[in-house]
C-alpha cells in the first residue's frame, strides 16, 4: 500500500511551491505518472523514495509514515523497501555485476539466496556476464542490470525515473515488460515517472502532473 | 560483500594514485622509523655501555677519543699510563671500584682486553659456559664473537698486533679459550677478555726478544731482574672508576688533570656532547621525514577527495541502497587505512633491510653492533604519527559527504 496526502515541495530558489496530487495505491496496483519536463516528476519520485522531505503532507509506504522517520531509519527503510531505476542506468563502476548485486544487498541488510539471484539474472539475460565489469556491458545489459539492482532485495515499491526515454521501441517494450513482471513477482508497487507515452499500455492507473 | 572490499576495489580502480600514496607514506614512515631507531640505538649503546663508570682515567689527549676507546671500545686509545700510577689512584678513599684495562691486540678484528674480574661486573656479564680466567694466556669470549667465529672452549688462537683485522704482524703466544659469556647486548659481547698479565706477557716477550737480539750474552743473567723491572714499568691503557659520592666527580678530575700526567674524563659528559653532534644530523633527517609525511597526507587527501567528488553519483547510489553517511565515510576511511597498512608493512620491511645493510657496513668497520632490533615502542610511536596524518587527510576529505545532497546529485547526473 502506498498513499500520499497534500504533498508540496519547494526548492530554496523557487517562489512557488510544487503541489502534487494525492496518490492512493492498493496492494499490487501500479501507477504511471506522466508529465512534461520541469513539472516536478523527479521531485515527486525523490519525495516518494525519501530522498527529499516534503514541505507539507504525508507519505505512507506499507503504513509507515516515511517523512517522520529519522535520517538513519529512513536510509534503512529506503534500502529495504524501495528500489530505484534511473534513466541512465547506473551501477558502481569499480565493482562487477555480481559484486554490484551483493553490495546492494549488503547495504540494504537483506539476504537473498543464491538461487533467487541466479533466477533473476537468468530472467534479465545477464547470466553470462555475471563476472563482467560494468564498462564491459552493453547499453541494454546496463539497463537490465539497473532493473536487477532495483528488485534484487524484493522491495515493496519500485520507482523508475524515465527508464525508457533513451531506448528504442523494441528495448522500451522489453524493459517495461521486465519491470511489470518483476514487480508482480515480488508483490511490489511499480511507479514509473516519464514523459514517454509509449509506456502507457502497460498501466491501468495513470496521473498527469 | 563488505565495506573493506568496496574500498579495496576503489583503490584498485586508481592504481597510480594508490601507488603514489603508498610510496610517499612508506618513505616518510621508513625515514621516521629509521631515524628514531638510530637515535634509540645510539642512546642505548651509550647509556648501557656506560654502566656505572663515572670516570675514565687515561693518557692525555682527546677526551672523546679516550671515552670512545675505553668505554665504547671504538677508537684507538690515547696512549698508555703507568700501572703503578693507576694503582695509587685506585687507593683513593673516594673511589669505590677501579677497573684497569689494557689493550694492544686483536684476534680477527675483535679486541683483546686485559683487565681484572671486576670488568665483567661493570656489564653484569655472566658465564654461559666454561670457567673464569685462572691463568695467564686464558681468555673468555664475548657471546657474539663465539657465535661469529664459531669458537669453542678449548680452542686456541694467536693474536695480531693493533686493532686492525688484517694486521700482518702476529704474536707467537697462544691464547686458550676457557669460557664464553652470556649475551648482554652490550659492548662486552664483542670483546675478548683476558687478564692484564696476558697482555703484558705478549708484549714483554716482545721486548725480551728484542733484548735478546741486541744483548744476547747478558740477557740470561738478568732475566729475573728484568721481570722485576718490567712489572714496575707495566702500563695499562686506562682505568675505569666508580666513585663513592657524586661530589668526588667534581674534585677528583681536577686533581688528576693538574697533578698527574694523566687525564680524568667524565664519560657521561663526553657522550652527551657526542649525542648532541649526531643529534643535528638526526634532526635534519627527522624534519625531512615530517615534510614527506605532510606531502603524503596531502596526496592521500587529494586521492580521497577526488574519489568523493568525481564519483559522487556512485556514493549517492549507495545511499539509495540503504547505506548511511557513516558507511560512506567508512568507505573513504578504509581506503586511507588500507594505504596506511601497506605503507607500514613496507616501511617496517624497508627499515629492517636498510638498517641491516647499515649494520653490515658498520660491523665491517668497527666490529661493533650499534643497532638493536626495531623496538616495538618506536614502531608504535611512528605509527601513531602516521595515523594522525592519515586520519587528518580522511577527515578533510569526507567533508563533502556530510554536505552531500543525494537528490540533487541523482537528478543532475542525468
Amino acid at each position: 500500500m502506498l498513499r500520499t496526502e497534500n504533498l508540496t515541495f519547494k526548492y530554496t530558489q523557487q517562489l512557488e511551491a510544487l503541489r502534487f496530487p494525492d496518490i492512493n495505491l492498493k496492494t499490487h496496483e501500479n501507477l504511471l505518472i506522466l508529465g512534461e519536463s520541469g513539472v516536478g516528476k523527479t521531485t515527486l519520485l525523490h519525495l516518494l523514495s525519501g530522498l527529499l522531505k516534503p514541505v507539507t503532507g504525508k507519505i505512507f509506504i506499507q503504513g509507515v509514515p516515511i517523512n517522520t522517520l529519522t535520517q538513519r531509519k529512513l536510509d534503512a527503510f529506503r534500502g529495504q523497501e524501495v528500489g530505484l531505476v534511473f534513466q541512465k542506468s547506473y551501477a558502481i563502476k569499480t565493482l562487477n555485476v555480481i559484486e554490484n548485486l551483493s553490495a546492494r544487498l549488503f547495504f540494504s541488510k537483506t539476504t537473498v539466496n543464491i538461487e533467487d539471484i541466479n533466477n533473476l539474472l537468468n530472467q534479465l539475460g545477464l547470466k553470462d556476464c555475471k563476472n563482467n565489469n560494468i564498462n564491459e556491458l552493453s547499453e541494454g545489459q546496463l539497463q537490465r542490470l539497473a532493473i536487477a539492482l532495483a528488485v534484487v532485495h524484493k522491495p515493496k515499491v519500485i520507482l523508475a525515473d524515465e527508464p525508457t526515454s533513451s531506448l528504442d521501441d523494441n528495448n522500451c517494450k522489453i524493459v517495461m515488460e521486465l519491470l511489470v513482471k518483476q514487480a508482480k513477482q515480488t508483490h511490489a508497487h511499480l511507479i514509473v515517472i516519464t514523459h514517454d507515452h509509449r509506456v502507457k499500455p502497460f498501466f491501468k492507473n495513470a496521473i498527469t502532473l | 560483500m563488505n565495506i573493506w572490499k568496496i574500498s579495496l576495489q576503489n583503490l584498485k580502480s586508481k592504481p597510480l594514485y594508490t601507488l603514489l600514496s603508498i610510496l610517499t607514506l612508506t618513505l616518510s614512515f621508513t625515514l621516521l622509523l629509521g631515524v628514531q631507531q638510530l637515535k634509540t640505538s645510539f642512546k642505548y649503546q651509550m647509556d648501557n655501555n656506560l654502566g656505572e663508570i663515572d670516570l675514565v682515567v687515561g693518557a692525555k689527549g682527546s677526551p672523546l677519543q679516550l671515552v670512545l676507546a675505553s668505554v665504547l671500545h671504538l677508537d684507538s686509545p690515547t696512549g698508555n699510563i703507568r700501572y703503578e700510577d693507576a694503582l695509587k689512584l685506585a687507593k683513593n678513599p673516594l673511589i669505590k671500584s677501579a677497573v684497569p684495562i689494557s689493550y694492544g691486540d686483536n684476534y680477527k678484528g675483535f679486541r683483546i682486553v686485559g683487565t681484572t674480574k671486576a670488568f665483567l661486573a661493570l656489564y653484569n656479564s655472566e658465564l654461559q659456559e666454561g670457567r673464569h680466567i685462572k691463568n695467564t694466556m686464558e681468555v673468555v669470549l664475548g657471546n657474539s664473537i663465539a657465535k661469529r667465529l664459531d669458537l669453542n672452549i678449548g680452542d686456541t688462537f694467536l693474536s695480531s698486533h693493533g686493532f686492525m683485522e688484517h694486521a700482518i704482524e702476529t704474536h707467537n703466544e697462544t691464547f686458550t679459550i676457557v669460557g664464553i659469556l652470556k649475551p648482554t647486548q652490550k659492548v662486552i659481547d664483542r670483546l675478548i677478555v683476558t687478564n692484564l698479565e696476558s697482555v703484558w706477557n705478549v708484549h714483554t716477550h716482545e721486548v725480551e726478544l728484542e733484548n735478546e737480539l741486541h744483548h744476547h750474552e747478558e740477557s740470561i743473567d738478568k732475566e729475573h731482574d728484568h721481570d722485576q723491572k718490567g712489572y714496575n714499568s707495566k702500563e695499562i691503557t686506562s682505568l675505569l672508576l666508580t666513585s663513592r659520592k657524586p661530589s668526588a666527580l667534581l674534585t677528583l678530575p681536577r686533581k688528576i688533570n693538574t697533578q698527574t700526567n694523566m687525564q680524568a674524563i667524565l664519560p657521561k659528559f663526553e657522550l652527551e656532547k657526542l649525542n648532541q653532534y649526531t643529534g643535528v644530523g638526526f634532526n635534519t633527517l627527522s624534519w625531512i621525514a615530517y615534510f614527506i609525511l605532510v606531502v603524503s597526507g596531502i596526496t592521500i587527501f587529494i586521492s580521497l577527495y577526488k574519489m568523493i567528488t568525481e564519483r559522487s553519483f556512485d556514493l549517492a547510489l549507495l545511499r539509495t541502497y540503504g547505506a548511511s553517511n557513516v558507511q560512506l565515510i567508512k568507505i573513504v576511511a578504509y581506503e586511507g587505512l588500507i594505504i596506511t597498512l601497506f605503507a607500514v608493512i613496507l616501511g617496517i620491511t624497508l627499515t629492517n633491510l636498510g638498517l641491516y645493510y647499515l649494520l653490515g657496513t658498520l660491523e665491517q668497520n668497527y666490529q661493533y653492533a650499534v643497532l638493536n632490533h626495531l623496538a616495538y615502542k618506536d614502531i608504535l610511536l611512528t605509527l601513531k604519527l602516521v595515523l594522525i596524518a592519515v586520519l587528518l587527510s580522511i577527515l578533510l576529505a569526507v567533508y563533502p559527504i556530510l554536505k552531500m545532497n543525494i537528490s540533487t546529485i541523482l537528478s543532475h547526473e542525468k
